[in-house]
């Protein structure tokens, strides 16, 4: 079996997140999301695997490169064009991106899984293969059941009594809804449904090709196992997610590092008085970050590396990006820190530079100049007791 | 810089009427607070409903017009929401103003 990871999307909803980093490189964690995924193909004994690439692909070309540091080989196709040293992103869709593989070498020469680099799976890949392979099936959609308040939310997919596809609906109103089954975007196929792709063109797997499939009467069948469906299509989706794994509810994800305290994990070279700082679990703490004395950690917090927290701060609920100094004065209450910008789990960011506030936030490897407005805030906060509330 | 100022019997309000507080503002809005307190004004209401984003020099000018009214005065904020409500939560500013929700409600406490 081979595979296909979908990674040319921009993430749009995850912005501003995805201004710097593709969507499948967005870490739950620590881990980015996409190694979990070849992680998991390894696991059910899928070696070689093609990957799309566009938005932001040097970040995911450079970061797993051939794929033999993963136990894999991996290889790109490169969607879009270098245009005066910066590229241009061309997406071709998820069906499109197949095919100009597919011309390009003929890849795809025995059943391949496709599967998109947003979401943690725990999928019995080899059950699904299984299934497909009993049914002779050519094209066979991943199902799973949802709640029925939330089909709107996806594709929602009828299946006769073996699994043959009936019916799809592209968000249905709960109303409407003929079943409350979903299309998960994990998909098996057999290469000659290659064949039903045009070429040179955005061509989209969910909205073309399976009508196409349906009308040409390929053998099309959907297939619903139990298992863990963790998604990052959105910031909300980032953050619960995140709180999830650090709560212990996704069942068999590894946490990074080492627990050094019950429901606290550390990188290594992390310095720290723990008799001196407060810290509530479940909590994360990369390698090489420093939590001054009088520091206030509350959990699900992952803090990431190289980041400097000052006494007197208090983070509470916060995922917190590589290289963060956190000031004595910083009050964070539900954020995700990311680049230059501090997030809610909405969506809505306030800008460190914009704002002007790096003497709350910052990047850890600047030098802190303060401004004469800064030094006021400060010395307001200390004359007010702020700093110590 | 627009200001809309109104009294209600000892109590100032000034109505910002700008989008942003920034540095091309800052100095303006902590002249007219001080000024007010030099002319001896004790209770004054800051109205932000109109401001969306404000920096730290304009955080910093109503600090500065906090502690020009001296021990003696009140500068309160009312209508602080969305960014801006952020930036006094992250500066942690928000535990030395008083805050308000509306003009009325800040009337009925101080006014």
């Amino acid at each position: 079996m081979k595979a296909m990871i979908l990674a040319a999307g921009k993430g749009t909803r995850v912005r501003p997140i995805t201004y710097t980093t593709p969507k499948p490189m967005i870490s739950l964690v620590r881990k980015p999301v996409m190694e979990s995924i070849i992680e998991l193909l390894r696991a059910h004994g899928i070696k070689q695997i093609m990957i799309n690439t566009s938005h932001l692909a040097p970040a995911i070309e450079q970061y797993f490169r051939d794929g033999e540091q993963f136990g894999v080989q991996m290889g790109y196709s490169f969607e879009g064009v270098l245009v005066d040293g910066e590229l241009h992103g061309k997406a071709l869709g998820s069906a499109g991106g197949m095919k100009r593989i597919q011309e390009f070498s003929g890849f795809f020469d025995e059943t391949f899984v496709v599967l998109c680099g947003d979401a943690w799976i725990d999928l019995d890949i080899s059950k699904v293969f299984q299934f497909h392979k009993a049914r002779q099936s050519k094209a066979t959609i991943v199902l799973k059941e949802v709640p029925r308040d939330e089909v709107y939310k996806y594709g929602v997919v009828q299946t006769d009594a073996e699994g043959r596809i009936l019916q799809f609906q592209e968000k249905p109103s709960v109303e409407e809804a003929v079943s409350n089954t979903i299309n998960t975007g994990i998909y098996m196929f057999e290469p000659e449904v290659l064949d039903h792709i045009p070429s040179g063109g955005e061509y989209d797997i969910g909205g073309q090709l399976f009508p196409r499939l349906v009308e040409a009467d390929v053998p099309f069948y959907g297939v619903a196992l139990p298992f863990q469906w963790v998604d990052i299509g959105s910031v909300p989706d980032f953050w619960e997610a995140t709180r999830q794994i650090l709560r212990g509810e996704v069942e068999g994800y590894q946490m990074p590092g080492r627990e050094v305290r019950p429901g606290i994990w550390t990188g290594i070279n992390v310095s720290v008085d723990w008799d001196e700082v407060q810290i509530k679990p479940p909590v994360y703490i990369g390698s090489s970050t420093a939590i001054n004395d009088g520091a206030t950690i509350v959990g699900p917090t992952v803090i990431g590396a190289n980041c400097s927290v000052a006494g007197g701060a208090e983070i509470q609920e916060c995922i917190v990006d590589d290289y963060t100094r956190i000031s004595s004065l910083a009050r964070l209450e539900k954020k995700v820190l990311y680049g230059d910008k501090c997030i809610a789990p909405s969506g809505e960011a306030i800008d460190i530079l914009e704002n002007d506030i790096g003497f709350i936030l910052d990047d850890a490897r600047k030098e802190l100049v303060l401004s004469e407005a800064h030094r006021l805030i400060f010395e307001f906060a200390r004359e007010t007791g702020a700093l110590e509330k | 810089m627009l200001i809309n100022k109104r009294t209600k019997g000892d109590l100032i309000v000034l109505d910002v009427a700008e989008k942003r507080v920034d540095a091309a503002i800052a100095p303006d809005l902590k002249e007219y607070i001080a000024e007010l307190a030099k002319q001896g004004a004790t209770k004054v209401l800051l109205d932000l409903a109109a401001v969306e984003f404000m920096d730290s020099s304009g955080l910093g000018a109503v600090v500065a017009g906090l502690k020009s009214m001296g021990g003696r005065g009140e500068l309160a904020v009312c209508n602080v929401h969305g960014a801006v409500a952020d930036l006094f939560k992250l500066t942690r500013m928000d535990r030395v103003f008083t805050k308000y929700a509306t003009v009325d409600e800040a009337m009925a406490a101080i006014g």
